[in-house]
């Protein structure tokens, strides 16, 4: 909810201000706390929602300014919205986040030490295929030429804390691969036609999972169309709050895919915004976008696929944009449990963030690792051989922790482990 | 008001300075508890991480006369985890640990940190749950349970938190840390342990608590009849004590709360229906098969328009979702409310629902209930905008005439949510200047320097004497309702 | 005492009606309490009574010990002073009672056997059953935290008292707590009157917290054989979802003196419910019975009166510990008597922890207060106690009658006095710590 121009709010200007609504909604009853990643590691109620709320509240009525401190806590939030499925009264906490920080970004209010410049470099990289191609052929570099060793081995990156916990993360860089077919056909008979979205992460880190979700489509009998000229979908800018930049990022998106029934993402994060275009940019060319957007899992649990059986012990982790931002949680575990011979093992605290959120492993490395070393914890308690996860940052933080802290399990995404038992005739 | 700099040095030495909180952001969202309608910012925040810190904290707070709030995850609805005169907040929400679990005494001992269904959720499994179940109970902590003497749907059979609290580790406001009670459940002397619990924080601060831990149930059956009239819910609630079954639980919502609660959280709680009961029975099965058709021959009795029986685990936990998330969809239902906490007699149940109605016509407010009908124990919700000229006056007036009528009845001003600021100056009303004032001089006791929360609990009177101002901070006027 | 004591019978009866003033010899030493004599014995009418009597006792600095029904005089240590003892048995009137809120107000004087009586016809009952209870008043029970069977589910007087009128050492009439079952308004008073031996306030008008009559009830007697196997199925009865309502625990002494089966430990229990439940919860208790090794079968209701009586006799000990070693600690008290040479009975309370220990005989007190002293040791680490309920005065004198209570805690309950029983008026050195 955004009021986007009009009389300004308190600390707040006109443009793209936090709904007054949404803000009062929230009751102060503090259910959301124990829901909130950072609220379990600090304990204080200033990086809590409610505590959050309360400040952004404060800033609309006038009570406070819009300050460096103000930024700090709002920097250390995931933006995972657990606290929005927790929430009894229905407050908007993504987009109260999201309208503040962008607030705060056009005005330069920063917190003391925030890395501007690292989130900046990001943002500039990922929404170019060909920058971030040319970036990630350096790194490719980096690892076959065995200097990656010799750098973790020495830990010669521990001054640069930032630098280190950027090149931890680091999963081996795949060679290049051909990039897909721009239409596959259907499989069996044509169920519909289904757009992909190749995200950025995912096309330069996991290209396999793109490869094995448009063989997941095709078998159900989907038409997958891939449009080449695809960018970035701009979810990393919109949860940093730089709205304008998701806005054309947004516009440039939606044309590429008119011709679908449904649009297809399997990053967690980048669906979750395209879900959200419509609140965005109130037009209808992206409200009829929005409302075929879909997960891979939610295309596919309504769909038969015929499964071999994959004799394995798997836990599943509820990506948040995933869990909280989509409410996706019943169907990968369903797709799951339907391949013979898998036995899925449920997590604890499966919802909790597992410290990855877009890019803040990359800017707060600390409460990031502190919540990477809680959800391994709970994966080794489980005792399963296999993580499964629906968003590639997740499959970076948890695959880096669990190297970390030496527990041997397989990092997966669940379309992964669907087409290794994927019967093709 | 800022601390001087070598009370907040001699803090930041006793929990670090990643402990303590100073800058006004941070402060400004520890000004209140989930009654918003209260608010005092403390000086300084501490987050102390043991018992030992606790006590250092009261000690140097002592010396220099600084008031201590204690805050435990701030969900109380009485304005008590706030600091109307500032000081140092003491928050215990890092204390958060489980420290024991004594199958062999079915005992635990935890930090009061800890949140209350955190423990059952840790016990589970082994058959035990921790029985005082405040609708709170996902976020509120056990320390807090213990210093509001909190309730819950399911205190009706299993009693309240000073029932479960076998024993207290306390810092008193003398800077004594001592340990009240234990596992033993029997102890020669006064039973501090009992006057410690509910006592808000004005007797001293609690650091471990050690409490009984509860068999869960052999059955349990969730019955939920729906009327059409809160008359006829309110007649069934005194029909089935008066039949001598004492369910588990027995609530009452209407229309107004049951609308908001469908809209928020979908429990399938019937639109429509002018109130409903939630009813549970729980223990021996063969126990609860024979009351269950008895009280639902009563509510039929009484005009049931629909009995409904929870055919799975699911769908009961979808009701008590409902139910207690319901404070959470007040903001559904209205932007501002008072809410009540007074008990009455339940044989006076129909008869005070009755003089709701007509209060809540005579101030054209509307006042939505959802509460604990077997104990009488009322939650009247009086809605207000205070964007609105003269809401507000009239929600005050219809609150004022709500709790002189309850208290006409033979009831108590508050049953589970305690007293803090929000009830203090409504206590004369139950009690003469003997019984407070000898209420003040035990304050005294513990307190000796009266600086434990101060103005809490016990009211600004004469007959509470000089005792609970405290020592160099007078109250600023005006700050009472 | 600085007042003569015919000035003091004169006041006392001003107050309370001539005819309600004892004063002959041969009365007062009826009415000694641990071989010390009164000056006077007032039986005053009502609450206003009781707060004159005291307001005169304040200003003329008089100790009072208050009495009941005289039931428990003996627990605590022996006085330090006693100039008046105030008898409450003529306040007995039930001050209210709504069937419908199941809860009553009645006068301390009220013995528990009229309170039943009058709560019979409505199938309802207070649930506190200590030995003898018919004949004890409710404020006595209330001062001195008596118990017994109904404990099991039900609590103590801590549990069942909501509020109480009590009048304070300088005779200002007070009241404490609420008249509903749910209030946390203000401080819990009744909580610190309870089992406070009226060294605090003396409880005149208690509203109390009652429950329905269950419409069926059934008792068992179920004995083992070995102190382990009684263990064992105390552990499997609390973790069972049975639930009995009255529980007791006693030793082959004690069921030799109750006229029961002796074996070396049994358990009376009883179930409370509707028919079905009762006939069902029985059959599971016995199965469970036999499958610990230990034999069944029904028992009276009659058997739980009779047990009262079997702690009667000149010495009294009773012992909390933590729960789980209650087997443990009575054993020990078994060898405790044998060490003695005397012969002991033990009733405890199963899955609180508590055993009261009666002493036949006539034992050496130099080897009492040895043993006592002992045991106290043995019992401190868990927090436990061992404390001479009954017992001869000089014993008590020398034995101390509650033991060591932690130093921190005890200056705590000395502030507490003083703050309220300045005069120390108040049965004073009765109390812990010799308060």
């Amino acid at each position: 909810m955004t009021q986007a121009t009009g009389t300004p709010l308190g600390a707040f200007d006109a443009t793209d201000a936090p709904s007054m609504d949404g803000l009062r909604a929230c009751v102060h009853c503090g259910i959301c706390l124990p829901q909130c990643p950072t609220y379990r590691v600090l304990g204080e109620e200033m990086d809590s929602p409610r505590g959050r709320v309360y400040l952004m509240r404060a800033a609309a009525e006038n009570r406070i300014g819009l300050t460096p401190t103000m930024a700090r806590h709002l920097d250390l939030c995931l933006g995972c919205r657990a606290c929005e499925t927790a929430c009894p009264s229905g407050v908007p906490f993504g987009q109260l986040l999201e309208a503040t920080r962008g607030q705060m970004e056009r005005r330069g209010i920063a917190a003391p030490g925030r890395d501007r410049s690292t989130l900046r470099f990001l943002l500039d990289v990922f929404p170019h295929p060909a920058r971030l191609g040319a970036m990630l052929h350096g790194l490719r570099m980096y690892q076959w030429s065995g200097m990656q060793a010799l750098v973790r081995g020495f830990g010669l990156l521990a001054p640069f804390k930032k630098l280190q916990a950027m090149e931890a993360l680091l999963p081996p860089v795949p060679a290049p691969t051909a990039p897909l077919p721009e239409v596959i056909a259907p499989r069996g008979p044509r169920r519909g036609r289904a757009g992909l979205l190749l995200g950025c992460a995912q096309r330069f880190f996991y290209p396999d999972v793109n490869a094995d979700t448009a063989r997941l489509l095709s078998a159900a009998g989907y038409e997958v169309v891939t449009p080449r000229s695809q960018e970035c979908c701009g979810a990393l800018h919109l949860h940093a709050g730089h709205v304008d930049e998701l806005r054309a990022m947004a516009r440039r998106l939606i044309p590429l895919f008119r011709d679908v029934d449904v649009v297809v993402a399997n990053a967690a994060g980048c669906g979750s915004a395209l879900k959200e275009y419509a609140h965005w940019l109130p037009d209808d060319a992206a409200r009829l976008f929005s409302e075929r957007v879909r997960d891979v899992s939610e295309v596919l649990a309504g769909c038969d696929l015929p499964l071999r059986p994959l004799r394995e012990t798997v836990t599943y982790h509820d990506a948040c944009h995933l869990a909280h931002g989509q409410r996706v949680r019943a169907e990968p575990r369903e797709l799951l449990r339907r391949i013979p011979g898998l036995t899925l093992v449920d997590l604890p605290d499966s919802e909790l963030c597992c410290g990855s959120a877009g890019v803040y492993n990359l800017l707060e490395p600390e409460m990031a690792g502190e919540l990477g070393r809680r959800k391994i914890a709970r994966i080794r308690e489980t005792g399963a051989r296999v993580v499964a996860a629906g968003n590639p940052g997740c499959l970076m933080q948890i695959r880096q922790h669990c190297r970390a802290q030496g527990l041997a399990v397989e990092v997966v995404h669940p379309v992964t482990l669907l087409a290794r038992a994927l019967e093709e005739r | 008001m800022a601390l001087p700099s070598h009370i907040l040095r001699a803090l930041e030495g006793i929990v670090g300075p990643g402990g303590l909180v100073v800058s006004p952001e941070g402060l400004l969202t520890y000004e209140c508890d989930m009654h918003t309608f209260y608010k005092g910012a403390p000086d300084a925040v501490t987050l102390p991480q043991s018992a030992g810190q606790v006590a250092e904290i009261v000690r140097l707070c002592r010396h220099e006369h600084v008031p201590i709030v204690p805050r435990g995850s701030g969900t109380g609805l009485i304005g008590g985890a706030m600091a109307p005169v500032g000081g140092v907040m003491v928050s215990m929400t890092r204390m958060n640990r489980i420290l024991e679990l004594d199958w062999e005494n079915r005992c635990a001992t935890v930090e009061p940190g800890l949140i209350n269904l955190w423990l059952s959720q840790a016990t589970r499994e082994r058959g035990y749950f921790f029985a005082p179940d405040p609708s709170s109970q996902m976020v509120s902590s056990i320390g807090g349970n213990a210093s509001t003497n909190a309730g819950g749907p399911h205190c009706l059979k299993y009693g309240i938190t000073v029932n479960h609290v076998l024993g207290l580790e306390v810092v008193t406001g003398a800077g004594e840390l001592v340990r009240l009670g234990g596992k033993t459940h029997e102890r020669p002397g006064y039973d501090l342990t009992g006057v410690m619990v509910g006592a808000e924080g004005t007797l001293g601060l609690v650091t471990s608590v050690t409490v009984r831990l509860t068999h869960v149930p052999e059955g349990v059956k969730t019955i939920l009849a729906s009327f059409s009239t809160i008359e006829d819910a309110s007649e069934t609630v005194s029909a089935i004590i008066r039949a001598g079954i004492i369910p588990a639980a027995l609530e009452m919502l209407d229309e107004v709360v049951i609308r908001a609660i469908e809209e928020g959280i979908g429990a399938g709680y019937p639109k429509g229906a002018g109130a409903v009961l939630l009813i549970e029975l729980d223990g021996p099965v063969a126990e609860i098969e024979a009351q269950s058709g008895p009280i639902e021959a009563i509510c039929r009795e009484h005009l049931a328009l629909e009995i409904r029986v929870a055919k799975s685990e699911a769908e009961r936990a979808l009701l008590w979702k409902g139910r207690k998330e319901a404070a959470g969809v007040f903001g559904r239902l209205t932007p501002n409310w008072l809410l009540q906490d007074a008990v009455v007699p339940r044989s006076k149940l129909p008869a005070i629902m009755r003089e709701l109605q007509d209060i809540g016509a005579r101030h054209r407010v509307v006042i939505a209930n959802v509460f604990h009908a077997g104990d009488g124990n009322l939650h009247p919700l009086i809605c207000y905008d205070d964007r609105v000229p003269g809401e507000l006056e009239r929600a005050k007036q219809a609150n004022d005439d709500l709790l002189h009528a309850c208290l006409r009845l033979g009831g108590s001003v508050t049953g589970e949510h305690g007293v803090g600021l929000d009830k203090s100056q409504s206590l004369p009303l139950q009690f003469a200047p003997a019984d407070l004032n000898f209420m003040a001089r035990l304050r005294r006791v513990f307190d000796p320097d009266s600086i434990m929360n101060p103005g809490k609990l016990l009211p600004s009177h004469p007959a509470c004497g000089e005792g609970f101002r405290p020592a160099a901070r007078p109250l600023p006027a005006g700050t009472w309702i | 005492m600085a007042v003569s004591a015919p000035a003091l019978h004169d006041a006392l009866a001003d107050i309370a009606g001539r005819e309600h003033v004892l004063r002959e010899p041969a009365a007062l030493a009826a009415h000694a309490i641990d071989a010390m004599r009164p000056a006077a014995v007032v039986c005053p009418a009502n609450a206003e009574e009781v707060g004159r009597v005291l307001a005169l006792c304040a200003a003329e600095r008089l100790a009072v010990v208050v009495r009941g029904r005289g039931s428990s005089l003996a627990l605590g240590n022996p006085p330090r002073r006693l100039d008046v003892v105030l008898e409450l048995s003529r306040l007995a009137a039930v001050r209210d009672y709504v069937p419908e809120d199941m809860v009553a107000t009645v006068e301390a004087g009220v013995t528990l056997g009229a309170l039943a009586a009058h709560l019979a016809p409505q199938r309802q009952m207070l649930a506190l059953d200590p030995p003898n209870g018919d004949g004890r008043s409710v404020g006595g029970v209330l001062a001195t935290n008596a118990s017994g069977p109904l404990r099991f589910r039900y609590g103590t007087g801590r549990d069942l008292l909501l509020g109480a009128r009590f009048v304070q050492a300088d005779g200002a009439l007070t009241w404490g707590g609420a008249r509903v079952v749910k209030s946390v308004t203000g401080y819990d008073v009744p909580k610190l009157l309870v089992g406070s031996l009226g060294t605090l306030g003396v409880i005149v008008e208690a509203t109390l917290r009652l429950h329905p009559q269950p419409p069926a009830t059934r008792s068992w007697w179920l004995g083992f054989p070995t102190h382990d196997r009684a263990r064992a199925f105390l552990a499997a009865l609390l973790d069972s979802p049975l639930q009995p309502d009255r529980a007791a625990l006693i030793d082959a002494g004690g069921l030799r003196r109750a006229g029961l089966p002796a074996d070396p430990f049994a358990f009376l229990l009883s179930i409370g419910s509707v028919a079905e439940a009762v006939a069902d919860q029985g059959q599971a208790l016995e199965r469970l019975a036999l499958a610990h090794g230990g034999r069944s079968q029904g028992l009276a209701e009659s058997a739980w009166t009779t047990l009262g009586q079997v702690l009667n006799g000149p010495i009294l000990l009773r012992l909390a510990c933590e729960p789980r070693r209650l087997l443990e600690r009575m054993a020990g008290a078994q060898a405790m008597a044998g060490r003695l040479g005397v012969e002991a009975a033990v009733v405890a309370q199963p899955g609180h922890g508590v055993a009261w220990i009666a002493l036949s005989g006539s034992p050496a007190p130099a080897q009492v207060v040895r043993e006592v002293t002992q045991l106290r040791r043995a019992l401190e680490p868990e927090g436990g106690s061992l404390v001479l309920e009954r017992a001869p005065s000089g014993l008590k004198a020398e034995a101390e009658a509650w033991g060591d209570i932690n130093p921190e805690i005890l200056r705590i309950m000395k502030r507490l006095k003083s703050e309220f029983d300045p005069g120390d008026l108040l049965a004073p050195g009765r109390f812990v710590g010799r308060l």
